[in-house]
């Protein structure tokens, strides 16, 4: 007989193995801090003053799920298409991700968005509360008055917009040249705001009677009639023929005017305006100065302007004012004072000063002004502080004893001139709207005040609709409280454009599309602060086995019968999804 | 984090270790590698506590409680009784603390791996006798604090390198792994289980209470350990063939160091030496693995 046959005849060999597990201990009654799951806000939501939720709206794009990440911007701004182009992108320059390696290119991802449901076609599913009563008058077609409306929409109110000129969209289509902004994904945009019964009537021009002929019909007038009035110089030789204002050059070039430029054109100014006519004029044929008072950095172009008007070969003559304009044949000679810096502002803007006797002279081909704008007329204009006027972040509203509500919103009263800060001007006006209309006008602020995105201004469709964003927590995502352990380094997308030779020759846009892959790569690289992307840290590592799936739509919870608080989950969770909080002693057994 | 064995679970809620305890997250995401044919052999240890007094069981597997220094015996036992039962199934494995492994139990350990016995044995290791109150072991590293090196006394001696004496005996595989780097470590179980013979895993695994540190940093430190190079992941086949799993960011140890209240009373220079320690092993490491510095 085998050793082996003889162990097989022997008794089993018997190994214990215990029937009672350890689940008879709930050693939750340890736990004297507490684990918990809470979405909270990043920083560049906060800082988007259309309070998008950029978090997720990366994380659904990562995921492919491309709708839903273009519905989740529909929530919050109408304009994917126009934003994703021309916003000057605030959002970018507080992104977390800029403090690991480069910051999400989160513009280049929504404008992504935009061409992707183009290309397919998308319908959106956005949702609307049900029909009020009131009617709103807008006076002006711009990114303001469109928003209002959309939103109106939203908010279940009927409104009419009333535009001078005829077409709908303000800057936007009278502005903006195309290069940037093609006009095809400019009506893409108006029309789903349009498609949501909003009624626009195209070469009406509004006077101040409107205001009082109109009680009755409607509830209240949101003017939103932007700054199309330029500033003027001031100078001996301003009005001579042939100085032509730098607004109305964009607004001929959108109206489809021929043009061609030679030789120099000065360009005095250095906000957007100026940029854009610089770099139409480099388009025409001829090579731009721009002419700017103080230094380059302290421009209000946008950053990426002013680096794309100089690739296309504009030159920028900093601290020097114009004194003078003469013609001499069939050029303009101008005389130049240049001035110094003698400080700088709270913003960090220089503070400038005359050079005495320091005076130049140049002669050049064609000369714009573009100094800055105000409003056309002088019954846009907010009423002052003292009045009962009600100050917004973003619009003002007036009460009147008769007639409709007048609300002011857009350019007329924005810090920052911006197209999304004419988009917040909308939003924030339906909201005040709805609550003075439900509650009355005392309840506006109060009304408003909890859809802050963060720190605020931004404010939330989406949480004033009472949807599921409303679970976020306000308090902000920093740096420092992710675990940047999770991350690697992965460089930022580079936007591909036209070559400058190409760009030189035409209105053709710029950026060009990037492809599927690429997109979600961009979005992948987003740290998604503050939101729960299912990485199930929290699950993998629990020493006590505590986190369990579940069909919430966290898909996991924490089981404090067996949780002992000792924070691991909080740590290892990469965005700050989650918070400790002391344990109260009430929740104790 | 995606691991394909994720969702099997070979151990219970309500066990008694201590919050955050990094020996607890090591033996589940070990389970989760190994799976349910096993017979676990722990000698005392933390893990002794923690698998439940009887009749209760943390573990989903059969458990036997051995005295401290017979990890490698015992486990010897058990396999010769399931090779006569014509079990080749049931994998064997010692689950043993530092203490039970560097110290005491090394000579148990070096008789069966100089036989070549076939199991795997685990070392998770939280660099000192915790289970009865912070005493040092071969294994607590220069510079910290314990029970038994107290204030001024803190240890000046070197941690023992474990994992060169395992190679020293040429078993087929030895390998670090951590608790921070949950898919490094399964992956490195699930090899040695498909090997025969001896196998050994030594796995780091903080210890909030014996370290003196937040229990929330448990996983945290040990991620910092590796990236560091105090703990670096390497795997060696034969006690030849050197791998190296990780390659480290390069970061300092002093924020390490300065989390632990182990280690609360080193000065700048005593760090400066460690940094220098560390320097010299991980070089060495890297000549071992073929990789030299100009
Ligand atoms: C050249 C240029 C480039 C710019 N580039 C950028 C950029 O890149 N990014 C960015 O974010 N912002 C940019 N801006 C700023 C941005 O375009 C504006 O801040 C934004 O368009 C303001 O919107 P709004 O709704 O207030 O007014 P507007 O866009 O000015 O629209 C006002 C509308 O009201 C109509 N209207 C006025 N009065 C009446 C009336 N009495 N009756 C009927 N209709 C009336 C006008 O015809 C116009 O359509 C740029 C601006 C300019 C001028
Ligand atoms: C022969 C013997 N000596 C001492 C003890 C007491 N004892 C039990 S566990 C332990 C410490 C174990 O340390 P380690 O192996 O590092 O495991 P840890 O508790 O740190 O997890 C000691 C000293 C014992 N059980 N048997
Ligand atoms: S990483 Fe993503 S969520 Fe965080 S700030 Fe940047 S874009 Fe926003
Ligand atoms: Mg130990």
């Amino acid at each position: 007989m085998t050793l082996r046959q003889t162990a097989v005849n022997c008794p089993p060999l018997i190994i214990p193995c215990s029937r009672f597990t350890t689940e008879s201990n709930k050693t939750g009654s340890w736990r004297f801090l507490r684990p918990r799951y809470e979405n909270k806000t990043a920083p560049c939501s906060s800082a988007c003053p259309a309070g998008e939720d950029i978090p997720r709206i990366e994380m659904l794009v990562a995921q492919g799920l491309f709708k839903e990440a273009w519905e989740t911007v529909l929530m919050e701004n109408p304009f994917p298409g126009v934003c994703g182009r021309v916003c000057y992108h605030p959002c970018e320059q507080v992104c977390n991700r800029r403090e690991f390696d480069e910051p999400v290119a989160i513009r280049t991802v929504e404008r992504f968005l935009a061409d992707t449901a183009t290309r397919n076609g998308l319908q959106p599913d956005i949702k609307r509360l049900n029909a009020k009563q009131q009617k709103i008058a807008i006076v002006g077609s711009g990114p303001s008055g469109l928003a209002l409306a959309y939103f109106l929409a939203r908010l279940g109110y009927e409104s009419e917009i009333f535009e001078a000129m005829p077409e709908p969209g303000g800057v936007l289509r009278w502005g903006l040249p195309t290069y940037r902004l093609p006009v095809a994904i400019l009506k893409a945009d108006i029309a789903r705001i349009l498609e949501l019964g909003v009624h626009i009537h195209c070469n009406k021009t509004i006077t101040p009677r409107f205001l009082d002929e109109v009680t009755g019909h409607y509830d209240a007038v949101f003017l939103g009639c932007g700054h199309s009035h330029s500033l003027p110089l001031k100078i001996p030789g301003e009005d001579l023929d042939g100085v032509e204002d730098g607004l109305r050059f964009l607004q001929k070039l959108r109206q489809g005017k021929e043009v061609v430029l030679n030789g120099t054109a000065a360009v005095i100014g250095g906000g957007n305006t100026a940029i854009d006519v610089a770099r139409s004029a480099a388009r025409l044929g001829a090579k731009p100065l721009v002419i700017y008072r103080r230094r380059q950095q302290d421009m209000p172009a946008f950053d990426d302007e002013v680096t794309m008007a100089l690739e296309e070969g504009a030159e920028i003559w900093e601290l020097r004012t114009p004194v003078k304009i003469a013609a001499v044949e069939k050029d303009y000679v101008l005389t130049l004072q240049q001035m110094e810096v003698i400080g700088e502002d709270a913003r960090g803007r220089a503070r400038i000063r005359v050079q005495l006797n320091k005076t130049e002279e140049i002669s050049v081909q064609h000369l714009f002004v573009a100094i800055g704008a105000s409003s056309a007329e002088q019954w846009y204009k907010p009423p002052p502080k003292k009045s009962s006027t009600m100050r917004l972040s973003n619009c003002s509203i007036l009460p009147r004893s008769q007639g409709p509500t007048v609300v002011f919103g857009g350019d007329l009263v924005a810090d920052i001139k911006s197209v999304v800060h004419a988009i917040a001007s909308g939003k924030q006006a339906a909201m005040a709207l709805d609550n003075l209309f439900q509650n009355g006008f005392d309840a506006i602020r109060a009304g408003i005040e909890p859809n802050l995105v963060g720190d605020g201004p931004s404010l939330s469709m989406e949480n004033y609709l009472g949807w599921p964003r409303t679970q976020s927590s306000r308090s902000v995502v920093h740096h420092e409280d992710l675990n940047t352990d999770y991350f690697r380094f992965a460089p930022r997308i580079i936007q591909p454009r036209l070559l400058r030779e190409e760009r030189l020759r035409s209105f053709a846009e710029i950026d060009l599309k990037i492809g599927t892959i690429l997109g979600i790569r961009e979005a992948e690289r987003c740290f998604n602060c503050g939101i729960c992307n299912q990485c199930d840290n929290c699950r993998l590592f629990c020493p006590e086995i505590a986190v369990v799936r579940d069909d919430t739509t966290q898909n996991r919870r924490i089981n404090y019968d067996y949780c002992k608080g000792c924070g691991l989950c909080v740590v290892e969770c990469p965005r700050s999804a989650m918070t400790l909080e002391e344990e109260c002693l009430c929740n104790r057994y | 984090m995606r691991l394909d064995t994720v969702d099997q679970e070979y151990m219970y809620s309500g066990h008694v270790g201590c919050p955050g305890c990094g020996a607890a997250i090591a033996m589940r995401f070990f389970l989760k590698a190994i799976g349910k044919r096993t017979i676990m052999v722990i000698p005392a240890c933390c893990w002794s506590v923690i698998a439940g007094p009887y009749p209760q069981s943390t573990l989903k597997i059969p458990v036997l409680h051995t005295a401290f220094e017979t990890g490698g015996a015992v486990a010897t036992g058990v396999r010769a009784a399931l090779d006569i039962k014509g079990d080749s199934e049931t994998t064997v494995v010692t689950w043993a603390g530092d203490g039970g492994t560097f110290d005491i139990g090394f000579q148990a350990l070096s008789g069966a791996v100089e036989r070549n016995e076939n199991f795997l044995y685990v070392c998770y290791d939280n660099e000192a006798y915790m289970n009865t109150g912070v005493q040092r072991s071969s294994s607590t590293p220069y510079g910290a604090w314990t029970t038994t090196t107290p204030g001024q006394e803190w240890k000046r001696l070197r941690k023992k390198n474990i994992v060169e004496a395992l190679c020293a005996h040429r078993i087929p595989y030895a390998a670090t792994a951590s608790i921070a780097f949950p898919e490094d470590l399964v992956q490195k179980a699930k090899k040695a289980k498909a090997m025969t013979g001896s196998r050994f895993i030594h796995i780091f695994s903080s210890c909030p209470t014996g370290w003196r540190m937040p229990s929330e940093m448990s996983v945290k430190i040990a991620r910092m350990a590796v990236q560091t190079n105090i703990f670096p992941l390497y795997e060696v086949e034969e006690g030849l063939r050197y791998t190296i799993n990780y390659t480290p960011k390069g970061y300092l140890v002093n924020e390490y160091f300065r989390l632990q209240g182990r280690f609360k009373h080193l000065t700048e220079g005593d760090l400066a030496s460690i940094q220098e320690m560390v320097n010299e092993d991980w070089e060495l490491l890297r000549r071992k693995a073929g990789e030299y510095s100009s």
